[in-house]
């Protein structure tokens, strides 16, 4: 039996793979391929064969189950016993982790219950599963590292967005599904209002954002920026700046912290292009900037610039945004 | 209570961010720290000087606790301690450790094994991830290491109505917020969306100058010489490939049109 690279993957119910997923089934082939390794994957939630079924369908060798009422949200008490069953069944030495909420629980908790080491944010493996090494961001993107590990456990290792592409699915690529035994567990840690259920469509499933930072000026011109987005049929973002001023909610803001977005078109208006913000937007297929400064950070990352006021530029692209056949 | 608030040294971000904005950040000859010139400050982590507002907030609603401050570092450290103490810690402690800071499991260890000796601490909190590598990996490995429960993201920290073995602690999570009740002893990280912390005030900033942090070693905690877990071999500053096509024309109106034509063209707009 060959070994395994594992990813690990939290589901909600009746979900279908998320790109994070895809991301890191790919990125655990790349890293199988030519090492004589096999890829497993660990689903762990309620209602979640679609996403095992995908997960065959999408090159995993062996794919684990872990399937009850009581996991149909995140609880770490409740998921590591199940993510270190899965460990054990693959002897897996390095572990995958798609991006997510809760990574920040996640992760470095079964790192330390099984003496193991973790990375977050990793662009790159290097080495083979014995002897891995990563590549990870710092500095909110400034810089990367790169890291190896001196522990007896296995590596987690949480990827960084676009590090991967999407391995192809070959529909009917099917193998069972190995079932991990829920274990028993109290959870120390229990939801007492949860939040409320999100309403419209979500900022990282956006085709075109718009984005508007401290450029602005002022936070009733925030409103521009809700107008372009709305006439482009996309939705607005902000940078951390103008969110930390109240000029948006804290749900619009993208970058490190923020949502990690991924449209066609990223509009960055008035902003400077931190690499904190850029952590969230970079991987947009198009990035439009608009900034006084022509030597604005923010035109190393785009693909067409607009140096101008912002001011004067977003009531013309509103009007044209209109206005099809301008 | 005894609250444990453990805060880090870090580059300032702003300061490292103004070298990468302008294409001048630069690794040095050890190749794993940047060659600033000294001119980039180090400051507490704001995400644990957050940590701390939390615990004074706790505080400050009522609860009867004591405030320890710690930090796990070299010998500058401690200065971050200061601005603790004066800002409402009772209490500063030093672990003394020249390791380089990049390895958040050994702090980890180092802490569970202080936490141990002090044997009185209910809850540690602690920033989200240090602004500097990004890694957020100690409060995890530490609930781990204590057995104590962990709760990350906290926006808030209050009471539990009705006991005092647990924490009710709100949460940033993608849809707002969602609350949650945490078993004591927890540790428990802080997010940017806990708000703005207080500024020391005088009488705190002459507490700072009369409690000097007490200073251990941490070959007290760990044994000497151990190894990494996670180990920093090398800092790269990527490089920013620049392909931008910045729109020209006269007037705003034709930049405007210009740039809406060519996103058409490349079929990227429905409208
Ligand atoms: C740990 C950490 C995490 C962070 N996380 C995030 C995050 O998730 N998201 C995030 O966005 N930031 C984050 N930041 C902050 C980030 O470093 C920057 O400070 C922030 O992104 C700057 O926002 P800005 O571009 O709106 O403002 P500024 O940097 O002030 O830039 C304003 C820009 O507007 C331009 N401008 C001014 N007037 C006009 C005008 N009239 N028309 C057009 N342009 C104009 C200026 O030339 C400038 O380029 C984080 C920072 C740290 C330390």
């Amino acid at each position: 039996m060959s070994e395994h690279v594992l990813v690990l993957i939290s589901a909600a119910p009746g979900a279908t793979l998320r790109a994070a997923d895809r991301e890191a089934l790919g990125a655990a082939r790349a890293f199988a391929e030519g090492r004589g390794l096999a890829v497993a994957c660990a689903v762990i939630g309620h209602d979640v064969q679609a996403v095992a079924t995908e997960a065959a369908e999408r090159g995993a060798d062996r794919v684990l189950v872990a399937d009850a009422a009581e996991l149909v949200t995140f609880n770490g008490d409740r998921f590591i016993p199940l993510a270190v069953a899965a460990i054990a069944a693959t002897e897996a030495r390095v572990v995958i982790v798609p991006r997510g909420p809760d990574l920040l629980e996640l992760v470095p908790r079964l790192a330390a219950r099984l003496d193991g080491a973790s990375v977050m944010g990793v662009v790159e493996l290097r080495g083979d599963a014995q002897d891995v090494s990563v590549v990870a961001t710092a500095f909110g993107g400034a810089a990367h590292a790169v890291y190896r590990f001196n522990a007896p456990g296995p590596r987690i290792l949480a990827l960084a967005p676009a590090v991967a592409e999407a391995p192809e699915r070959v529909a009917g690529r099917a193998v069972a599904n190995e079932p991990i035994a829920p274990s028993e567990v109290v959870p120390r840690v229990e939801v007492v209002t949860p939040a409320a259920p999100l309403e419209g469509p979500r900022l990282e499933d956006a085709r075109v954002v718009v984005s508007g930072g401290r450029g602005l000026g002022a936070a009733d011109r925030y409103s521009m920026i809700v107008s372009l987005a709305k006439a482009l049929g996309g939705m607005p973002g902000a940078s951390r700046a103008i969110v930390d001023d109240a000029w948006a909610t804290p749900a619009q803001q993208v970058g490190l912290t923020g949502k990690i977005v991924v449209p066609d078109i990223y509009f960055a208006i008035g902003i400077s292009g931190a690499s904190q913000h850029m952590a969230g937007c970079s991987n947009a297929r198009c990035i439009v900037a608009v900034n006084t400064d022509p030597q604005a950070p923010i035109f190393r990352y785009a693909d067409y610039g607009i140096v101008a006021d912002c001011l004067e530029v977003l009531p013309e692209l509103i009007r044209l945004a209109g206005d099809p056949g301008a | 209570m005894h609250v444990l608030v453990c805060a880090k040294r870090v580059l300032d971000p702003d300061g490292v961010n103004g070298y990468a904005l302008w294409g001048r950040l630069k690794v040095d000859e050890s190749g794993r720290s940047f060659d600033t010139g000294g001119t980039v400050p180090r400051i507490i982590n704001a995400y644990d000087e957050q940590a701390l507002e939390a615990a004074l907030r706790l505080r400050d609603a009522g609860v009867d606790c004591r405030i320890t401050a710690l930090t796990v570092g070299g010998e500058d450290a401690g200065e971050i301690l200061k601005r603790c103490v004066a800002m409402g810690a009772d209490r500063a402690i030093h672990v003394f450790d020249a390791e380089a800071q990049t390895d958040g499991f050994r702090v980890a260890r180092i802490v569970a094994a202080l936490v141990g000796e002090l044997a009185d601490v209910d809850l540690v909190l602690c920033g989200r991830q240090g602004s500097d590598y990004d890694q957020g990996a100690m409060p995890g490995a530490l609930a781990e290491w204590l057995g104590a429960s962990l709760v990350t993201m906290a926006s808030g920290v209050a009471a539990e109505p009705g006991t005092d073995g647990a924490v009710r602690v709100t949460r940033a999570v993608p849809n707002g917020e969602e609350m949650v009740r945490a078993q004591l002893p927890a540790v428990v990280s802080v997010s940017n969306e806990l708000g703005q912390p207080r500024y020391p005030s005088s009488r705190g900033m002459l507490a700072a100058r009369r409690t000097p942090p007490e200073r251990r070693e941490a070959t007290e905690f760990v044994e000497a010489g151990e190894t990494a877990t996670v180990e920093l071999v090398q800092l790269i500053v990527p490089d920013v490939q620049g392909q931008c096509e910045v729109i020209e024309g006269e007037d705003v109106r034709t930049k405007a049109a210009g740039l809406m034509a060519r996103l058409r063209e490349r079929g990227l707009l429905n409208v």
